[in-house]
């Protein structure tokens, strides 16, 4: 019997392991995951209320359109990053009239240490109604200044870039608006349960996160405007 | 006759055994541990950015051999050691010699593991660092349990 002990033992701890990588792997749903339209309070959150955000909220596409994606964001963040051209890409196929775009500021601090300075950039900008402008180049250079020791200069580069007051902007960057926009923002998404960028809402319902593709992307809000048929 | 492995427990010792018995336990710390870090990468979790900073270590080049999640293959070596220390555990003779040139090996990972995470991505896991401790521990008690089997 001791002899058979150890091999019972190992035998046993194989099990478990296979089937406790099976049980952790099962657990993600593919579906999107019901979340909360404001002011609802849904058992996924509990007791949480669903905050607004900051209003106005950046948003590309007509108010009525069909099909809303909620991105939170961080600029930093390099799935962000990649996920922008994908959203650009279905912006443009779609079109305002069946897509609208909404961004929300969700800077991981003090996991990224540059993403304050670029969600404050990214709203000083929206001060002189320029935040896609903005927003698009800090994504589209975030391999450029993300590794920089000080950013501010080259934020303030984008901003000229775009023709903005950039002594404006520069004032604009510490202000109390631009400060409250973005803690509003990251209050939505802590009462939606956002833990993570980029996470996305289709219609107020979450995107789960091996879905963030092209592809799969594209699927979801085609068959989002058949449901609305 | 079951394989040049087994023994009638001269060599180990009552205090080598269950020292062994003690990483065997310990190296399912990090099997849990690794398990848990390769689904993260294969369910594609880990690539997201949170406030943790598990997702840039996870994420960065250095996480996988050949594509395959680094997480898994310290799964499978957490795996050998708990069968190897278990077998050492019940006097089978090469089972300690073995589960400490696994460790050996398996520290050395660590170290290079750390130096990436502090000096190349500029982040630490959480997940990675309970590894780190679990394979240090790991190292500190096959060693000392070989050292007291030689005694003998």
């Amino acid at each position: 019997m001791k002899r058979i002990l150890p091999f019972v033992m190992i035998a046993v701890v194989l099990g478990a392991g296979l089937l406790t990588a099976w049980y952790l792997r099962r657990t993600p749903a593919e579906s999107l995951q019901p979340a909360p339209a404001p002011g609802a309070s849904p058992a996924a959150t509990a007791a949480v209320p669903v905050e607004p955000g900051a209003e106005p909220a950046h948003a590309q596409g007509n108010a009525n359109a069909p099909v809303t994606l909620e991105e939170f964001g961080d600029f930093e963040c390099p799935p962000c990053g990649l996920i922008h051209p994908i959203l650009k890409n279905l912006e443009a196929e779609f079109g305002p009239a069946r897509l609208r775009l909404v961004f929300r500021e969700f800077p991981l601090v003090p996991t990224h240490v540059h993403a304050l300075a670029a969600a404050r950039a990214s709203e000083a900008a929206a001060l002189q109604g320029k935040f896609w402008e903005m927003h698009d180049l800090i994504y589209e250079h975030q391999k450029d200044w993300h590794e920089a020791f000080d950013v501010r200069p080259i934020f303030e580069g984008y901003a000229k870039t775009i023709g903005l007051d950039v002594a404006q902007f520069q004032r604009d960057n510490t202000s109390e608006i631009v400060e409250r926009r973005i803690f509003l923002d990251g209050k939505r998404g802590h009462s939606l349960g956002v833990q993570g960028t980029p996470t996305i809402f289709l219609n107020g319902r979450e995107v789960p996160f091996p879905s963030l593709e092209q592809d799969k992307l594209r699927e979801l809000i085609n068959a989002e405007l058949a449901a609305r048929h | 006759m079951v394989s040049e492995l087994e023994t009638d427990r001269p060599v180990g010792t009552r205090r080598a055994s269950l020292l062994y018995g003690v990483a065997a336990v310990v190296s399912l710390i990090g099997l849990a541990d690794a398990i848990y870090l390769t689904v993260e990468h294969l369910s594609g979790r880990s690539v997201r950015c949170t406030i943790s900073g598990c997702s840039e270590v996870l994420s960065s080049p250095y996480a996988t051999v050949r594509g395959f999640p680094l997480a898994g293959v310290g799964a499978l070596a957490y795996f050998v050691v708990f069968s190897l220390a278990t077998l050492a555990a019940f006097g089978y003779r090469g089972a300690g010699r073995l589960v400490m040139m696994l460790v050996g090996a398996m520290f050395l990972a660590t170290v290079w593991l750390l130096y990436l995470q502090a000096f190349v991505i500029h982040h630490f896991c959480q997940y990675c660092l309970l590894s780190a401790l679990v394979t240090t521990t790991l190292t500190v008690l096959v060693f000392i349990a070989r050292r007291q089997a030689s005694k003998n």
